[in-house]
């Protein structure tokens, strides 16, 4: 196992995965995750989208091992998830923050919260202190420290949550809709702090239902009933225009008006992901043509 | 008719972290109004619907849903809940019952209703919300996905037709799809009863794109009411306190700054669609 994480480049390696959930009512199997393979990259960004019930939820707890693969395995920086003795390996690498910040919030007090991660691994008292402030300093929940989690609302309690993970350094970190219940300032911040992971060189990986957070991404792997349906760069995958809506997604804003401009007889170039991009190109393009 | 005065709603009050939630609201909401109410996290959205439909109970003010004032001890909560019924903001925590179609019955049954008219009302909202009756009519609703638990949810409170639908935030979480299916169908819920409908969203494009009147919350207040093209007309405003603007709003604007402004707030996504293929298409459209 050891070599095997010296010569892979790759920090999740997903083989011929396969998760079934037992139903209790009828013992009835729901196959959630079906036969999916992916390799992500040390260090890179991926986006996991797909209408709801695809098994993005799934897959992720398949990765921190929160769930045992059915079928297939999980290699995460050289360590199986179905190997026990190496559960504590792979959870310190991969940080989750869940759809509901509430399941994730334990602590009487906020600071708490955010010292609960680091505790469990053992970090010295005062590195502690020095990480919870920088966490909540992060997602703007500084000034919240001392208040009772419980009584903060969805939008604060999900940036508590981000700090809780930020908190312990992992080298993966996987966000499942961590920006659904922010305002449209919570929302930006999310992906700055997101970003900034990225930047520092911590594997994100991404699953939202927003289309648009997911243009910065290197890669889109988009879901469906628990299979892989298209995986591509951003580009790529938004090219697509049909497949994309038959898969119950939409396109991002901006690949949207071009497209509807395009149907107007406008000349819009294929490949603008952002309203920027987009609005840029245009201005540039009426300028040129005068 | 629904009007609110001077409501105050105070948690944990005379305790250190004492928090005034909602701090002397007031407002009116015309019978069949479509009402977008937005504003920061904790800014109060929450806390105020939920005394709508009498769940909280305010410190002051007073609230009157017809001719019934709600806030009055006397006022039988069965009554309140005929009329206002209310999407909660993670409405997978009201879930209860095992399984999906005894929980989307539990509310009709309880208004009384014949089990035909209650068969009736739960497979319509099931249809409403794109849930499969086949596939999951006898499933437990605690072993869906989140966006799957969140309609059944929705269909609980839209299977007692209430006069006033209140939905706090019932796209969050939801795929592209099924968050235009559910906008789709409270606009078609609308068009058919004439209900009032009052829609708590971060979305600020569906809010411009649906609301007669929008509501900005801030810090408990209320800071600011109009129609759309009014508030979301003051950019610095909104950004100010959280928020900011649709998004084909926000093109326009930033169109503008490079020399091509838009006679008219742009709030929606045809509008925008009109105005760049009239400023950027050469020859006029070519349909
Ligand atoms: N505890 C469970 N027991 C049985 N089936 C489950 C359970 N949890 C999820 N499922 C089923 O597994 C499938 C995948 O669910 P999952 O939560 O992974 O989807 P998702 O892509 O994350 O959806 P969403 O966008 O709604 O969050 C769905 O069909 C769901 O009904
Ligand atoms: N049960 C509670 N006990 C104590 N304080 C609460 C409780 N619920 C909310 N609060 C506090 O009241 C304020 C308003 O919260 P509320 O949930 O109404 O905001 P909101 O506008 O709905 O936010 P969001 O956009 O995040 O849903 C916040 O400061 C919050 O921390
Ligand atoms: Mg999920
Ligand atoms: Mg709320």
């Amino acid at each position: 196992m050891e070599i095997e994480k010296k010569n892979d480049n790759s920090i999740i390696n997903i083989r011929d995965l396969v998760f079934e959930y037992t139903r209790e009512e009828d013992d009835g199997v729901v196959c959630a995750v079906d036969h999916v393979s992916i390799e992500v990259p040390r260090g890179s960004f991926t986006s996991i989208i797909g209408r709801n019930g695809s098994g993005k939820s799934t897959l992720a707890k398949n990765v921190n091992a929160l769930l045992l693969p059915s079928g297939g395995s999980i290699i995460v920086d050289g360590y199986d998830t179905a190997d026990e003795s190496v559960l504590w390996e792979v959870r310190r690498r991969v940080g989750m923050v869940f759809q509901n910040p509430d399941n994730q919030l334990v602590s009487a007090v906020v600071e708490d919260d955010v010292a609960f991660g680091p505790e469990n691994l053992g970090i010295p008292p005062d590195e502690i202190r020095t990480r919870i402030k920088d966490a909540l300093n992060a997602v703007d929940m500084y000034e919240h420290r001392k208040m009772a989690p419980h009584l903060l609302s969805g939008g604060q309690k999900q940036r508590v949550a981000i700090a809780g993970v930020i908190a312990m350094r992992p080298a993966i970190i996987i966000f499942d809709e961590p920006t659904a219940m922010l305002d449209p300032q919570g929302r930006g911040e999310v992906m700055n702090i997101l970003e900034k992971l990225h930047a520092d060189g911590i594997t994100v990986v991404l699953i939202t239902h927003f289309m648009e957070e997911t243009i910065g991404s290197d890669r889109i792997i988009i879901m469906d009933r628990g299979e892989i349906a298209l995986d591509g760069t951003p580009r790529e995958v938004f090219e697509n225009t049909a497949e994309i809506e038959a898969l119950g997604l939409r396109l991002p804003f901006a690949v949207e008006i071009a497209a509807r401009l395009r149907a107007r007889g406008v000349f819009v170039p294929q490949g603008l992901l952002s309203m920027r991009e987009l609005a840029d190109d245009l201005v540039a393009r009426k300028e040129g043509a005068r | 008719m629904i009007r609110v005065e001077n409501l105050t709603h105070v948690y944990n009050k005379g305790l250190a972290y004492e928090t005034k939630a909602v701090d002397d609201v007031s407002f009116t909401v015309e019978d069949g109004a479509f009402i977008g109410i937005i504003g920061h996290t904790g800014s109060g959205k929450s806390t105020l619907i939920q005394h709508l439909n009498g769940i909280l109970k305010p410190d002051s003010g007073k609230i009157f849903v017809d001719d019934i004032e709600i806030t009055n001890k006397k006022t039988k909560m069965a009554e309140i809940r005929k009329k206002v019924g209310l999407v909660f903001q993670y409405p997978e925590y009201q879930l209860f019952e095992e399984t999906v179609y005894k929980d989307i019955a539990f509310g009709p049954k309880n208004l009384g209703l014949s089990d035909d008219e209650v068969d009736f009302r739960v497979k319509e909202a099931m249809a409403l919300v794109n849930i499969s009756f086949d596939e999951f009519a006898e499933r437990s609703p605690f072993e869906l996905s989140g966006g799957q638990k969140r309609r059944v949810a929705i269909a609980g409170v839209i299977a007692m037709k209430p006069a006033v639908l209140i939905l706090d935030e019932p796209s969050a979480g939801l795929d592209p799809k099924a968050h235009t299916d559910i906008l789709n169908m409270i606009s078609m819920i609308r068009k058919q009863t004439g209900n009032t409908i009052i829609l708590v969203s971060h979305n600020m494009g569906d809010i411009a794109q649906l609301s007669d009147l929008v509501f900005v919350m801030d810090h408990g207040k209320l800071a600011s009411a109009g129609p759309p093209s009014e508030v979301f007309a003051d950019t610095a405003f909104l950004q100010g306190i959280g928020l900011g603007l649709p998004p084909a709003t926000e093109m326009a604007h930033y169109l503008a700054a490079r020399g091509c402004a838009a006679d008219n707030i742009i709030l929606t996504r045809d509008e925008l669609v009109d105005f760049l293929a009239e400023t950027f298409g050469s020859g006029g459209e070519a349909k």
